[in-house]
């Protein structure tokens, strides 16, 4: 969000602009907010075409910056891609295109929030004209309102010291007390934990949707008693790593800091890993126009930075020409890497879309009865 | 008699500027945001109309006040019994307890929330304390359920429960106290029938305050609950950041409003609610 400051300094620069406050004064208005210096950039930048992206923060920030704007912006002289961290949630979306005054470009969204909004006609369709489907490795990845420079997946991770003659290898084994005893940890929300009980009722995880959403919701019931529930990243890493919770499904780069950190003591498997597109979308009337889609097309186009993004964040890159280019230490941990991508489920984005907000609110409810 | 009249309209004059700035920049974008409850997704009642007939909507409802009313009530034990404490202290000692009840209110409500997550985990100090000393052989579940969501939140509200009593305990005459020794009335009469009634009406106007705050609760059940307890505030939050079913979290954000001016409007009739907000007596 902008902080008051960053507002004072806009507000100053305005000023100047309109000729209201000589240079001078600008600049010593400017020292006393204790931002001086760059002004000069600021200026030119002022006669730049902007674009701005929206992520959920923390090193998100930083590296969307590298690997999708700075890319962009050397390509195409005069343009400024600069980062917000607002977190672009589908309410967030939805007020700021109704109210009329549109900011945001390009948002890191979801799948299911891009059939939602977009259903609502809250957001600018791709153009494929200019953003290329062969940029991407499916059809989940390249929708109607939206499409994904990276890919991330729901995993099972577990505790090995818990489970020392073998841990659990599939939502199956998650929902086997009996066998794995001990607490469980899912996200609280219906997206990702109904595609796992549905993998637990035995379905075939090739032909998994439609869900049956009655039939998943009472399987996840089954083991309530049993479950932590994470709302943030943060938060699912840390019900592991302090023992609070002995597996759980959780997005694979936090599966990936704590196998890391712990040494291979907290692994997490592939196996029936759902696969998910990380969706970025247009709230209708961005400011950017056109430019945004290009700044999307080199998004899914570069595989380069792709790959750099999953060496510094985790991100899997989507572009089908990246995973050879990944280093063999980082294969393990790229989900979309065809030996990972093989054993995991792609998760229907469309079916969820248009059955998110009911099946999610009675997951909720069953979750917090 | 006039010029009586015309100084009193100066007055008022005076806090006009802050009228308006109240209600163009509060008041009025409140008032916008409850409309959406009538208006969405179609004009009518439809979303009160779930307060009668979803029963995720009673529950939530019903999780609130359980954990609000079980907050008040520790919250106002405790914060008697450290008032009462207080209030018959020496001068140069009560400004201490005074120190000790205030300083936990100057720190977040973020990091108290994490402390206790710190506290009362599996592998948390209460559990190892109690493992190591062999009182328990299973880690007890301490956290992650509505006993930890209460733990936080009386943790929170008891400054607040003392503040109004402690007030209201001092302006109790000591002599009268003396009086009823005097009389041959036990310690515990004395307290029954005189010190008790005295400070009732603090203990209401506490009681109100503790009450109201638990009612907006969001940070301390989200990351205290384990993702299983939903009170509204969280709920409308859920509503209308994720569902986007804005018609339905502003008929429940419309409901609190309602449920809180309607508590304060019970009780002003019985306690002096200037008391509340600072005002002495």
């Amino acid at each position: 969000m902008q902080s008051f400051q960053q507002d004072c300094v806009e507000l100053a620069l305005e000023k100047y602009r309109r000729g209201e406050v000589s240079r001078r004064t600008l600049l010593a208005g400017l020292a006393a907010l204790g931002v001086g210096s760059g002004l000069a950039s600021r200026e030119a930048a002022a006669q730049e075409r902007q674009l701005v992206m929206v992520n959920w923060g923390g090193i998100a920030n930083q590296a969307f910056g590298r690997f999708y704007g700075d890319p962009f912006a050397s390509a195409n002289p005069g343009v400024r891609v600069v980062q917000d961290s607002t977190g672009p949630s589908a309410g967030r979306i939805r007020s700021m295109v109704e109210s009329g005054r549109v900011t945001w470009d390009l948002c890191d969204s979801s799948a299911t929030s891009s059939y939602l909004l977009g259903g609502m006609n809250l957001l600018t369709p791709i153009n494929y004209d200019i953003v290329k489907r062969d940029d991407v490795i499916g059809p989940t990845f390249a929708l109607e309102h939206g499409a994904a420079p990276y890919s991330f997946s729901n995993v099972l991770v577990y505790d090995t010291h818990k489970f020392p003659n073998g841990g659990p290898q599939s939502w199956a084994d998650f929902w086997d007390l009996r066998r794995f005893p001990g607490t469980r940890l899912l996200r609280r929300d219906a997206a990702g934990a109904l595609d796992a009980a549905q993998m637990a009722l035995g379905k075939d995880p090739r032909n998994l949707y439609p869900l049956d959403i009655r039939a998943s919701l009472a399987k996840v019931r089954e083991i309530r008693r049993n479950c932590v529930f994470w709302t943030s990243g943060s938060e699912s890493e840390q019900f592991i790593r302090t023992g609070e919770a002995v597996m759980g499904q959780i997005w694979h780069t936090r599966a990936k800091v704590l196998e890391q950190e712990s040494n291979g003591r907290f692994k997490h498997v592939w196996n029936q890993g759902i696969l998910q597109p990380g969706i970025f979308v247009m709230p209708r009337g961005n400011p950017g126009g056109e430019l945004a889609q290009r700044l999307l097309a080199s998004m899914l186009g570069n595989p380069e930075a792709q790959v750099g993004l999953l060496q510094f964040l985790g991100n899997g890159p989507t572009n089908p020409r990246a995973a050879a280019l990944v280093p063999a230490e980082f294969r393990r941990f790229n989900p979309t890497d065809p030996e990972n991508a093989r054993v995991q489920v792609a998760q229907d984005g469309r079916w969820w879309g248009q059955n998110y907000a009911q099946a999610n609110a009675d997951y909720i409810d069953m979750v917090t009865g | 008699m006039a010029a009586a009249a015309q100084r009193q309209t100066g007055w008022w004059l005076l806090i006009l500027p802050a009228f308006l700035l109240m209600t163009a920049f509060y008041v009025a974008p409140i008032l916008q945001v409850l409309a959406i409850s009538f208006t969405e997704p179609q004009p009518g009642l439809q979303n009160y109309e779930r307060l009668f007939t979803s029963e995720s909507v009673q529950r939530v409802i019903g999780t609130t006040l359980r954990i609000c009313l079980i907050t008040t009530a520790l919250a106002l034990l405790l914060g008697y019994a450290l008032a009462y404490r207080i209030a018959l202290a020496e001068e140069r000692v009560r400004r201490w307890w005074i120190l000790a009840v205030l300083v936990p209110l100057w720190i977040s409500v973020l990091v108290r929330a994490f402390a206790w997550v710190t506290l009362l985990r599996r592998q948390g100090l209460v559990n190892q304390a109690l493992l190591e000393t062999g009182v328990i052989a299973e880690p007890l579940q301490l956290v992650w359920n509505e006993f930890g969501i209460v733990v936080g939140m009386v943790h929170y509200m008891v400054p607040y429960a003392v503040l109004p009593m402690l007030a209201s305990m001092r302006e109790i005459d000591p002599r009268l106290l003396a009086a009823a020794r005097g009389l041959g009335a036990s310690r515990f009469t004395v307290f029954a029938r005189v010190f008790l009634p005295l400070s009732a009406p603090g203990l209401i106007a506490a009681g109100v305050l503790v009450f109201i705050f638990s009612l907006g609760f969001y940070i301390t059940p989200a990351i205290l609950g384990g993702g299983k307890t939903l009170m509204v505030a969280e709920w409308i939050g859920l509503q209308i950041l994720d569902l986007i079913r804005w018609g339905l979290g502003t008929m429940m954000a419309t409901v609190l409003v309602v449920a809180i001016l309607t508590t304060l409007a019970i009780f002003s009739r019985a306690v002096d609610l200037r008391r509340l907000f600072g005002s002495g007596a």
